[in-house]
């Protein structure tokens, strides 16, 4: 028996004190009372000067006390399922980190010619195929843009072609509320049901302000449409310390915070206890290239730092992880998905995406995200740390050994060496004259050959012809509209 | 399935009671001793090795693997007339002197004994002399010498040079391996063959027998 | 400004926090080496070193030991919880104290990968020169070791000749091994020629020296041996057991620090023995043996995690630690040598070891590649970075900055983004942010291209400091002293 024991059931990671998370929301409702937003949509506007907010034109001030009504009604949690069985697979609380791609990337590099190019419908079906391939991989975003079809409507596409190739959970874009609508319409289809999709979440959208503290009329009514379609929805700023934020770690995080916050205030206001998962790409600009890094450690610093006010305000989370500024999948791409992967299974935000990004999320890479495939499973054997009691402790089986034996034939490694460690796919340890006699190959180059042979024989679970038929329906509903 | 099959099976799970039980019960039933070593254990390890060397199994699996074989083996072996039990030649190992580092030679013994090999193992800090008495003593085919240091591993051609001294050289092979040590090192001190990991020192050690 | 008052209890996280095991994780792992240590004791080679723990308390039976628990409190209590190293002019560098964290190659690879051939080939002492220089130039690298046991020297004088190479070549503090006592005694030598007295040495050390003893619980004559040597000498010591879980540990990562933690006690008692409050750092390399290939990985996670589990049982003990990271399993610097010397640089940092080593190893340890170390170089830049941490402070919220700039505007012109852009983020050496155009009007490079490049830039144009003449000569007479030695020992 022991007693007044406390023990580590993982590892335990954390940016913020508690005392620094309260001082950085507290900053950010500040923020919202003095300085306030913009939002370009009337209907929104008057739904918050209703409920107490003061209101200036299109900038709105936002008290306190609405944040914190705003906060006490959201659902602290989010569960998300398979599209083919229903099943109930992610739950998005606490600490539980998944994983999955980005979304609307311009270009992707072709595996078989190693080219950059436009990406299209096709190449986004194949990502999906290969993304519903790996086991690290939970949900989906799309990795790619639909650019081969009419582009006011090109999000219905892309959603096909994500759904026919996934029966994972997808986190989607689309244009406008109308996108959104017939996607929902398209999900519903495929859960059989506006009901059954209520009940059990295969979509989650995703929209976005604009920052510093601004919501255009697209992201709100995306936004809206959500809330009262009670979908759940990321909604995401994307700040750049230095550029549309402040420089300091801190202001970035709470202007940011802000700007999630007013979208959050909106979306209870809309429809109280509606599904909302707080989102925040948090980087710096790169002040050489003015780029907006995917690679910085500060992207990761933030990350993790949200993470933890995320846990504070006990709200779910998006993060970000798995992606580079590397124009190729070279050494520079690996230390930059590696870095940004382990932080994120040690902060824990709930649902990672943008794996599988190269070149500053403007370039999806296949190679890249079956590799990441790989680090998410280091990274999670990590994070579930050390179990200490006496049978790991075993020194009872050190002592039957002693001094100079060996551990091999015990039964106590037969026993644990498998769930102790974890063993590789793609990352290699073979002895050097295997691995010479192999063909001297990269990293890359094996996850290249990886995704040539899902490509080539992998196959996810079918939908039925006759939701297949409705799905396309809808498609082509859209696109004769969009042609009148 | 038939018995043979499970014995095979039995050693592939490395599950040692089964096959002793199994290997009793197809002696009850009149199944030649012979055949069932060569049809059933030895096939059931043959298989391990392959599944062993793709990384569809992994070390402590051969291992318990070759504790079933050895399990069958002892209780068919004493039936069998002198001579007629399989066995691929026996082999001396050792760490050299002043190196105290044995995992990897350890590995190595385990290796070729679950590979039909007899392996007469002599531990660490190993003088050369002692090599070559055990080789007599034991009639060996293969010396295997292993050396973790640069320090140790240039006491390796004293082995070689003794066996040549005492006319054995011919008689015996020497195989080295260990972290300093290299193909060309091999060469060099007139070894007959390297190998960097234990899978490839039963290789060398089907050649060179 | 909001406060214009002073915040009571308030907490701040002044870097960020991790630890893999809780306090009483921690002492019951400590608990349970002791145990190890008083049930099956251990096997020590050296009789000298019998005989010195047996007069210290511990009971002896043949060449097993084994030690009463009040002998180890009284060791660990006994050893400085802090330990300082100098460069080499005395200048204090490296404070291994509670959660600080340095940096620094490894030593006796059987290869190293030229980067200027890219062919892998035996070490030369030239390989021990280039190490030398990288670690002198780089400015995450905080100390320098031999990268390589050369092979184109008298192979019993390895250790010195390489030794020479680092002393010469670099100002960074040394860690450094050598075969035996005679070598111990010519390095000491080296040492004292540049210091000037084994005094000056002892106040103001620029050498850490270490012993691996042979797990499981089994510490052969030299080892033990060279590490009352050190502590004889009053100079700061390392034992450092290197343990593969599930062949020369159990395959249970708690099993494994235990044992880790049992072999490094014996040094540690017998360097107290010998020397009450000899500076001791406790090792060492902890990871598993792939089943499949049979290698000790360099890249397993478990390497990242066993080590991390060590530091902090090595932080509730209050002893400094001596801990791995940068390194990788694969052969050749690409994208898996990247990953893995991340992830082990992270969570190194992150476990707040205090001597992390073996940065530069590819190939499971087998090879050095000094274009690794240049990489690890860079991925601590930015690890330092993530490890600051968050400033929150009424200046770093920028709530008035905010205020002034509004919905809409932007942060570029702000004296603030001014004042703070360059202190609060990292820039890059070798990372890649251009835009995409701009890159490929570069020439298209990977990392690794541009690695080698500043690799073999390094090589051929940093100039260390030198040793002033008469060093150098009487440096070069302990090596021709050392070789005569040897001479008449064959």
């Amino acid at each position: 028996m022991k007693s007044g024991y406390v023990a580590n059931r993982s590892t335990r990671f954390s940016v913020l004190s508690d005392d620094q998370c309260r001082e950085i929301v507290s900053a950010s409702k500040e923020i919202l009372e003095r300085t306030g937003v913009k939002i370009f949509y009337q209907e929104a506007v008057e739904i918050l000067r209703k409920a107490g907010c003061s209101v200036d034109g299109e900038q709105v001030r936002i008290p306190s006390r609405l944040v914190d009504q705003a906060l006490r009604m959201v659902p602290k949690r989010v569960t998300l399922c398979n599209s083919r069985t229903g099943e109930r697979v992610m739950h998005l609380e606490g600490y539980n980190a998944y994983f999955g791609t980005g979304s609307d990337t311009p270009f992707y590099i072709d595996p078989y010619t190693g080219e950059r190019r436009p990406s299209s419908t096709q190449s986004v079906g194949n990502n999906c195929r290969v993304i519903d391939a790996l086991p690290n991989l939970d949900f989906v975003m799309s990795l790619g843009i639909s650019q081969d079809v009419p582009q006011p409507v090109y999000d219905r596409y892309q959603y096909e072609a994500m759904v026919l190739n996934t029966s994972k959970p997808i986190v989607v874009t689309a244009n406008d509320a109308q996108g959104f609508a017939d996607i929902i319409e398209m999900a519903e289809i495929v859960a059989g049901g506006p009901e059954k999709l209520r009940r059990n979440p295969l979509i989650v959208l995703y929209a976005e302000p604009i920052s510093p503290l601004q919501h255009s009329m697209e992201s709100i009514t995306k936004l809206m449409m959500a809330a009262n379609k009670e979908v759940p929805v990321v909604y995401t700023p994307c700040v750049m310390a230095g550029a549309t934020v402040p420089a300091t770690m801190a202001g970035t995080l709470a202007c940011g915070l802000a700007e999630s916050l007013s979208g959050l205030v909106l979306h209870q206001l809309t429809k109280e206890g509606a599904p909302f998962i707080m989102g925040g790409v948090f980087t710096i600009m790169d002040m050489q290239s003015t780029i907006f890094s995917y690679g910085a450690p500060e992207f990761h610093l933030l990350e993790a730092a949200l993470a933890d006010i995320a846990h504070y305000l006990n709200l779910p989370m998006f993060g970000t992880c798995g992606c580079s500024d590397s124009k190729v999948v070279d050494e520079q791409a690996g230390i930059e998905a590696a870095m940004s992967i382990l932080l994120m299974a040690q902060a824990g935000p709930n649902l990672n995406h943008d794996v599988g990004y190269i070149e500053y999320g403007s370039t999806a890479s296949l190679e890249m995200l079956v590799i990441c495939d790989e680090i998410i499973g280091m990274a999670r054997r990590i994070v579930r740390g050390i179990e200490v009691n006496p049978e790991t402790l075993a020194v009872d089986v050190i002592d039957q050994v002693g001094p100079g034996g060996h551990f091999l034939k015990t039964a106590h490694t037969r026993k644990f060496f498998k769930t102790e460690t974890w063993y590789p796919t793609l990352i290699d340890r073979k002895i050097y004259a295997n691995w010479k006699s192999d063909g001297s190959k990269t990293l890359t180059q094996r996850a290249n050959e990886k995704v040539i042979s899902i490509l080539e024989s992998y196959q996810p679970e079918q939908l039925s012809p006759d939701v297949k038929q409705k799905l396309r329906a809808v498609v082509e509903r859209a696109a004769s509209k969009c042609q009148k | 399935m038939s018995i043979l099959d499970e014995i095979a099976q039995g050693v592939i799970e490395g599950e040692a009671t089964k096959v002793a039980d199994l290997t009793k019960k197809a002696l009850d039933t009149g199944v030649p001793p012979l055949d069932i070593i060569n049809n059933g254990l030895v096939l059931g390890m043959g298989k391990v090795g392959e599944m062993f060397k793709t990384g569809e199994m992994f070390l402590p699996e051969v291992i318990f693997s070759g504790d079933a074989l050895y399990a069958g083996v002892g209780l068919v072996k004493p039936l069998l007339t002198d001579g007629s039990m399989p066995s691929k030649g026996t082999a001396v190992i050792g760490t050299i002197k002043g190196d105290l580092h044995d995992i990897g030679k350890n590995l190595v013994g385990m290796m070729l004994e679950s590979s039909g090999f007899t392996v007469v193992n002599l531990g660490a800090d190993v003088s050369p002399e002692s090599f070559v008495q055990a080789a007599k003593d034991n009639n060996a085919d293969i010396i295997g010498c292993s050396a973790m240091l640069t320090t140790t591993m240039i006491l390796m051609p004293d082995v070689i040079k003794l066996l040549e001294s005492e006319g054995l050289r011919n008689k015996v092979k020497v195989m080295i391996g260990g972290a300093p040590l290299s193909p060309e090192y091999a060469a060099k001190i007139g070894a007959d063959s390297y190998a960097p990991d234990s899978t490839t020192a039963v290789e060398v050690a089907n050649e060179l027998v | 400004m909001k406060s214009q008052f002073v915040k009571s209890r308030y907490e701040a996280n002044e870097a960020v926090q991790f630890n893999v095991l809780s306090d009483n994780q921690c002492e019951e792992i400590f608990h349970s080496a002791m145990e190890v240590l008083r049930r099956t004791g251990s096997k020590v080679y050296d009789p000298d070193s019998r005989d010195l723990l047996k007069k210290g308390g511990a009971f002896v039976d043949g060449e097993v030991v084994k030690f009463p628990s009040a002998l180890i409190e009284w060791a660990v209590r006994t050893a400085p919880s802090r330990v300082v190293l100098c460069d080499r002019n005395g200048k204090a560098k490296l404070f291994l104290e509670g959660k600080n964290v340095y940096f620094g190659p490894g030593p006796s690879n059987n290869f190293v990968l030229d980067p200027f051939t890219g062919e892998r080939r035996e070490p030369t002492t030239e390989d021990t020169v280039r190490a030398a220089k990288c670690c002198d130039y780089l400015p995450n690298i905080d100390y320098a070791m031999d990268m390589g046991t050369v092979r184109n020297v008298n192979l019993t004088l390895s250790d010195v000749y390489s030794f020479e190479a680092l002393l010469t070549n670099t100002t960074k503090p040394i860690v450094h091994w050598g075969f035996d006592i005679p070598q111990y005694q010519d390095i000491l030598e080296m040492c004292i020629a540049v210091a000037g007295s084994l005094e000056e040495l002892q106040k103001n050390p620029f050498i850490a020296m270490y012993s691996e003893p042979l797990p499981p619980l089994r510490h052969s004559r030299e080892a033990i041996a060279k590490a009352v040597f050190v502590a004889e000498k009053g100079l700061p010591l390392i034992y450092t057991p290197c343990t593969m879980a599930g062949a020369t540990t159990p395959a249970t990562m708690a099993g494994t620090i235990v044992l880790q933690v049992a072999e490094s006690l014996v040094g540690l008692v017998a360097a107290q023995l010998k020397r009450e409050g000899t500076p001791f750092i406790m090792g060492g390399l902890i990871s598993i043996m792939d089943m499949s290939s049979t290698i000790l990985s360099y890249g397993a996670p478990e390497l990242a995690l066993l080590s991390a589990g060590m530091s902090n049982v090595a932080q509730y003990m209050k002893i400094p630690v001596f801990s791995t990271g940068g390194c990788t399993d694969a052969k050749t610097l690409d994208a898996q040598a990247a990953i893995q010397g991340a992830m082990s640089i992270l969570m190194a940092a992150q476990s707040g070891a205090s001597l992390v080593h073996d940065c530069g190893y590819i190939e499971y340890g087998s090879t050095s590649s000094t274009e690794m170390l240049v990489m690890d170089d860079e991925i601590i830049g930015m690890v330092k970075r993530i490890m600051r941490g968050v400033e929150v402070n009424d200046e770093t919220l920028a709530v008035d900055v905010i205020d002034s700039v509004g919905p809409g505007g932007h942060f570029l012109r702000t004296q603030h983004t001014r004042n703070y852009f360059k202190k609060e983020t990292w820039y890059p050496s070798l990372i890649d942010r251009k835009v995409y155009e701009g890159w490929r009007a570069e020439g298209n490079k990977t990392m690794g291209a541009r690695i080698k490049e500043k690799t073999q830039m390094i090589i051929n144009e940093h100039n260390p400091e030198k040793l002033p003449e008469a060093t150098l000569n009487s440096i070069k007479a302990i090596i021709q002293r050392a070789e005569q030695r040897e001479a008449a020992q064959v």
